[in-house]
């Protein structure tokens, strides 16, 4: 569903976009260096680069939580006489994020914190408790409704932060390191969760990772980015079929995927730590 | 070691727990949730005690029993009652006041910075000054009347509130802040649903430090400029040499500050489950 009538969204492209922090008697720290790279509507794209190097910035900027120093954010959209650029007041898609650290808030339940975004918009009470149980289904959550943040484990908390996006049925979603704060177990089940959802829904995804084998799982395309400040240094098109099972990083066309991007994120991330000492 | 083990800990045992002990006396007594009371009945018995066997004059010490008679006289003849109530609508209204105007401006101040800046020095310089110390002002200004005990009673209170208010509203998490921003809410609804929820631990703690202060600057007022209240019978209680009265008062007090400092503690339990992560 698009927010405002049929407008469909295509793409988004991203333009010489730069980050840079200031912090006064410092000499500026360059987070993003003139980054350029699209995401076509419809794919998930996943961005892997080493820490620090600017891949929350830029999904954060994507979002519009914040403001570039310099570049372009472009909402382009189908079935419009042209593109309608949408960066500082224009029309953006309707996005929602999950994040890292769940970011859920402990005195609502989960059904209350899923149906948050919905209130926000004045939906009434009964449609936010219906498409939240629906949300919820859809991440096996059911009954676990009336709990609170506190009484679930790491994976089930992020499971309500996938509903709390999903609800909202986005445009485009963004995920920050969605499992970067749980067991290799539980990630590794909330992966293949994730797959399904995004195989069945065909939302434009981006994910923001630091597992090579997460990128390439849930990816159609990967973006590898330098150490900071953050450029785009490899992009490769994961043309593995789907849906895609666990059973797939076994296989020799995953393996050669898996070593292009390691051989490229290796130096960087080698190149990040000489910076970092 | 495996039939050591089986030796050692026979199933029977753990089928059959046995039934809770029967606890003496001198158990109960020293159970931790009652030795807090034991310790009071101790003091009062050594209190009973020396009073009797050092014959001391009741001019300068009442023991407890004669105490707690005085404390009956003068609840059945002595009107007693009515300067609790007079002294509690004091307290609690002052109090109540000091909430809604403390919370209201902590909200204000945390929210801008503008704000914050004005009323920063102005808290920082009147925070820490003895509030008793403008008892003799506020009398020139206001008179000895319930204008004046109110505005002690206020005084009292909205510093630690407005002070532990700010504090909650600047320890709202950033990541919660994003999240909510991403579920398109406004700065307003920010406020509302997150800001204000989140410092609800430590705006209660606030009310319970503004509540305890409160108690003392109206038994003061009331000592220094009433004519009515348990400060006021306790200072004449004293004039007059009825040092059984005037112990019987401090009992009432004591007694009033055990259950608003319980009630407190209670606040504070609430406030810590609210936010538990």
């Amino acid at each position: 569903m698009t927010t405002e009538g049929a407008r469909l969204l295509s793409e988004i492209v991203v333009r010489d976009l730069t980050q840079a922090w200031r912090t006064r008697g410092k000499p500026a720290l360059l987070a993003l260096d003139r980054v350029g790279c699209r995401f076509p509507a419809g794919k998930v794209t996943s961005i892997i680069g080493p820490s620090g190097c600017g891949k929350t910035t830029l999904l954060l900027m994507i979002r519009g939580l914040l403001t570039p120093t310099s570049g372009t954010i472009t909402f382009r959209y189908a079935g419009h006489d042209g593109p309608v650029d949408g960066l500082v007041d224009g029309p953006a898609a309707s996005m929602a994020t999950v994040w890292q650290g769940f970011n859920l808030l402990p005195w609502r339940t989960v059904l209350g914190n899923v149906t948050l975004g919905l209130e926000l918009k004045g939906t009434s009470r009964k449609l936010c408790h219906e498409a939240a149980r629906r949300a919820l289904a859809a991440v096996d959550l059911s009954g676990f409704e009336d709990k609170y943040p506190r009484q679930l484990s790491g994976g089930m908390r992020q499971r309500v932060g996938l509903a709390r996006a999903l609800v909202q049925d986005p445009d485009v979603l963004l995920l920050d390191e969605p499992f970067g704060a749980l067991d290799a177990q539980t990630r590794l089940l909330l992966q293949e969760q994730l797959a399904g959802l995004v195989e069945t829904t065909r939302k434009t995804v981006i994910l923001v990772t630091h597992s090579i084998e997460e990128a390439i799982l849930l990816g159609d395309r990967v973006l590898v980015m330098t150490a900071r400040p953050g450029r785009i240094a490899l992009e490769l098109a994961v043309t593995l079929e789907r849906p895609r099972r666990m059973e797939l990083t076994h296989t020799p066309a995953f393996g050669e995927i898996f070593d292009a991007i390691y051989g490229r994120l290796k130096s960087e991330v080698e190149r990040s730590m000489v910076l970092a000492s | 070691m495996d039939g050591k083990a089986t030796t050692a800990v026979p199933p029977v045992e753990l089928q059959a727990p046995p039934a809770a002990p029967a606890r003496s006396w001198r158990a109960m007594l020293l159970a931790p949730e009652l030795s807090g009371w034991a310790a009071v009945l101790v003091v009062v018995a050594a209190w009973e005690a020396g009073v009797r066997l050092g014959k001391v004059s009741p001019l300068y010490l009442p023991g407890p029993l004669e105490t707690g008679g005085a404390l009956y006289d003068l609840f059945a003849t002595g009107h007693l009652m009515a300067d609790t109530a007079v002294t509690l609508t004091r307290i609690f209204g002052g109090f109540l006041v000091a909430a809604v105007t403390g919370v209201g401006l902590g909200i204000w101040m945390g929210a801008s910075p503008r704000v914050q800046a004005i009323c920063d020095i102005m808290i920082a310089a009147l925070y820490p000054l003895p509030k008793v110390t403008l008892i003799p002002l506020l009398v020139i200004w206001l008179g000895q009347g319930e204008l004046f005990q109110l505005t002690i009673s206020w005084l009292g209170a909205v510093f630690p509130i407005v002070i532990n208010t700010v504090l909650g509203v600047r320890q709202c998490d950033p990541g919660l802040i994003l999240a909510l921003r991403d579920l398109n809410a406004s700065p307003r609804q920010i406020q509302w649903k997150l800001v204000l929820p989140s410092s609800i631990p430590h705006l209660l703690a606030g009310l319970k430090l503004g509540l305890g202060v409160s108690i003392i600057l109206v038994v003061a007022g009331e000592m220094v400029a009433g004519k009515s209240g348990l400060g006021a019978r306790l200072y004449l209680s004293g004039q007059i040499l009825q040092t059984d009265q005037v112990f019987a008062i401090l009992v009432l007090l004591a007694i009033i500050g055990i259950v608003i400092t319980k009630g407190g503690d209670l606040l504070d339990r609430v406030g810590s489950r609210w936010s538990a992560d």
